[in-house]
């Protein structure tokens, strides 16, 4: 795994208004950075990376059984009890899933650590799927990289077929599409979604969160009062359990995607349970909820704990303990629910950056990487897109 | 580009159905789809009828499939045509004494009739079939047009022989009132007093 510089394409902003990738600056500094790029052995791709991924997802989902039925586990994921029952029968139904990333720590020789699991509303798809594919795709045609330059990246394709297994499921030749309004990232990668399903031969309709209406016979409509009757929400379950419609987004009989057996793996609660099921596993840190301090304390070889939301993205609420100190912490609206302690384990670093590796996963298999840099420890919304290539 | 036996990525993605300005309001959406639909080809030949007797008398011995597909498209407008709250605000768009009573949960609501119904793969056994409307409000857009139930706009309402992309025959949602909006969000409102994510950055993670 080594990071190398490279020149920028030299009319790649122009490309990116023509394909529509707007967000490649945000808050006046870059996103999306192509004067370096990460590269990775094969074997490190599929060892370290692919396998891992798929592993740890099925770990989830022994979790997802556990949690979904026992209310126990239920309250102490701070999932309100209205919904407990719709995502027990939504797990016993195997309701479709389409993706989700997971948050590794690797430095190209130890275990990839799961930091956690973006399994119900995970962005950086469009530049993951499509945007880091064409600047392979032009570098290699410049002779600017290898013509044996690969990149582990089956995100596209991968998804397009979900979408048809998923219409398959339920029957349906068109689909819903929502997103929160004024955020061109979100607006960005519903449109990518939306692309993929009409690949699929499926019709598209968007709608945004905040226009979601009520119709009289208890049905969800869009802006045109049309009925959705299924629909991609880019917007987390969390925040739909304790909103006015939430309720009715169980009793309007919509399917959605992703499903809300779902909200048992957005939930950083899953972090201790994997570690009570799973301890010691190579993939895995040690974590504890709050209320188990005693168990903290037993691992004296662990002297860095951070302190994580159970609902938080983007690095939000996250604060780094040290020997029983805070070092090191980041602002943020998360943590009314409850907290957990994952061991803190160092990002590495490549040229004076903090490297991240985002894992996918469409339905249950491993569909690619994105690789983002931040020069803080925390990787937060401001953190750059780097793309990756396998030599 | 050469390529490895044992490749990690998608090997291949159609650019040309990539090339796409992203834009933000639905509007324009809509109307960037219906370019691209243009540029697909691909159109397909699609019959008009007013009624089941225009239907058989126009293709005879399909009787049956002319009454079925009659069938269904009045069940289809019934689904998805567009709704209003009042007798005028229909009338307005589709002309005096063009709308009817639609029983929504107990209240009435109004949709234009049925002024036809475009039937496509004729020869198959199983024909598609469309509700049409047509309006004869001078202040509509559709004025002597045929149109479909999510509005889109299908030219002279005196032909009867249309060439229409294959989407034309899509299902579409059905149409129902809604009663009340603004019930998700409320989270992103109270958060987003937070920090400096007024603009670009989102709720995923």
């Amino acid at each position: 795994m080594l990071r190398l510089p490279i020149d920028a394409r030299k009319n790649w902003q122009q490309m990116a208004r023509d394909y529509g990738f707007h967000f490649h600056t945000m808050h006046g500094q870059a996103y999306w950075d192509e004067t370096a790029y990460y590269q990775f052995t094969l074997e490190q791709i599929e060892k370290d990376l692919e396998s891992p991924t798929e592993e740890i997802h099925q770990m989830c989902l022994h979790v997802v059984d556990l949690v979904s039925k026992s209310e126990e586990r239920l309250t102490q994921f701070a999932i309100p009890s209205d919904y407990w029952q719709a995502i027990a029968d939504s797990w016993q139904a195997k309701e479709p899933s389409l993706y989700s990333r997971l948050d590794l720590v690797y430095d190209g020789r130890s275990p990839a650590k799961l930091l956690e699991n973006n399994a119900d509303t995970p962005t950086s798809l469009y530049e993951s799927g499509f945007w880091q594919w064409l600047w392979l795709e032009n570098n290699v045609d410049n002779n600017q990289l290898n013509k044996r330059a690969d990149q582990f990246n089956s995100l596209q394709e991968k998804l397009v077929n979900r979408f048809k297994v998923i219409a398959d499921y339920y029957g349906i030749s068109y689909l819903h599409f929502a997103c929160c309004k004024d955020t061109d990232e979100d607006r960005g990668t519903v449109q990518y979604l939306q692309d993929c399903a009409k690949e699929a031969g499926v019709d598209d309709y968007f709608v945004y969160i905040e226009d979601i209406g009520l119709a009289e016979s208890g049905e969800l409509t869009d802006l045109q009062d049309q009925i959705m009757s299924h629909c991609f929400k880019l917007y987390p379950w969390e925040f739909m359990q304790r909103e006015e419609f939430g309720p009715h987004a169980l009793k309007a009989n919509t399917g959605w995607i992703e499903p809300i057996w779902k909200s048992i793996l957005s939930n950083k609660a899953l972090l201790p349970l994997l570690w009570q099921e799973f301890k010691g596993h190579p993939n895995l840190l040690p974590a504890f909820f709050e209320s188990d301090m005693a168990s903290m304390n037993a691992l004296s070889d662990v002297k860095k704990w951070v302190k994580k939301p159970f609902y938080s993205r983007e690095g939000a609420n996250i604060d780094i303990l040290e020997n029983g100190k805070m070092s090191l912490s980041s602002d943020g609206p998360y943590g009314e629910e409850g907290f957990i302690y994952q061991a803190h384990t160092p990002l590495p670093k490549f040229a004076d950056n903090y490297t991240l590796i985002g894992s996918w996963l469409v339905d249950d298999e491993a569909a690619g990487i994105s690789v983002r840099e931040d020069k803080s420890a925390i990787t937060q919304d401001l953190s750059r897109y780097m793309p990756h290539i396998i030599l | 580009m050469q390529t490895n036996s044992n490749q990690k990525r998608s090997s291949n993605i159609d650019l040309s159905k990539m090339r796409k300005a992203f834009s933000f309001k639905p509007l324009a959406l809509g109307v960037a789809s219906v370019l691209l639909s243009a540029c697909s080809g691909g159109k397909e030949e699609a019959v008009v009828f007013k009624n089941v007797n225009d239907c058989a008398d126009a293709l005879p011995g399909m009787a049956q499939k002319c009454e079925a597909a009659y069938k269904g498209a009045l069940a289809e407008a019934a689904k998805t045509a567009p709704k209003y709250n009042s007798k005028n605000d229909c009338e307005y768009e589709f002309g005096r004494n063009q709308c009817q009573t639609y029983n929504s949960n107990g209240s009435s609501i109004f949709m234009p009739l049925m002024a036809g119904y475009m039937i496509g793969n004729l020869m198959s056994p199983r024909p598609y079939y469309q509700p049409m409307f047509t309006s004869y409000s001078r202040y509509s857009s559709y004025r002597n047009n045929w149109v479909g139930a999510d509005g889109r706009n299908f030219g002279d309402s005196r032909r009867s022989k249309l060439s229409v992309s294959p989407s034309a025959f899509d299902k579409k949602p059905a149409i129902t009132r809604t009663i009340s909006r603004g019930g998700f969000g409320s989270s992103v409102r109270a958060k987003a007093s937070w920090g400096s994510r007024s603009s670009g950055k989102g709720w995923g993670g």
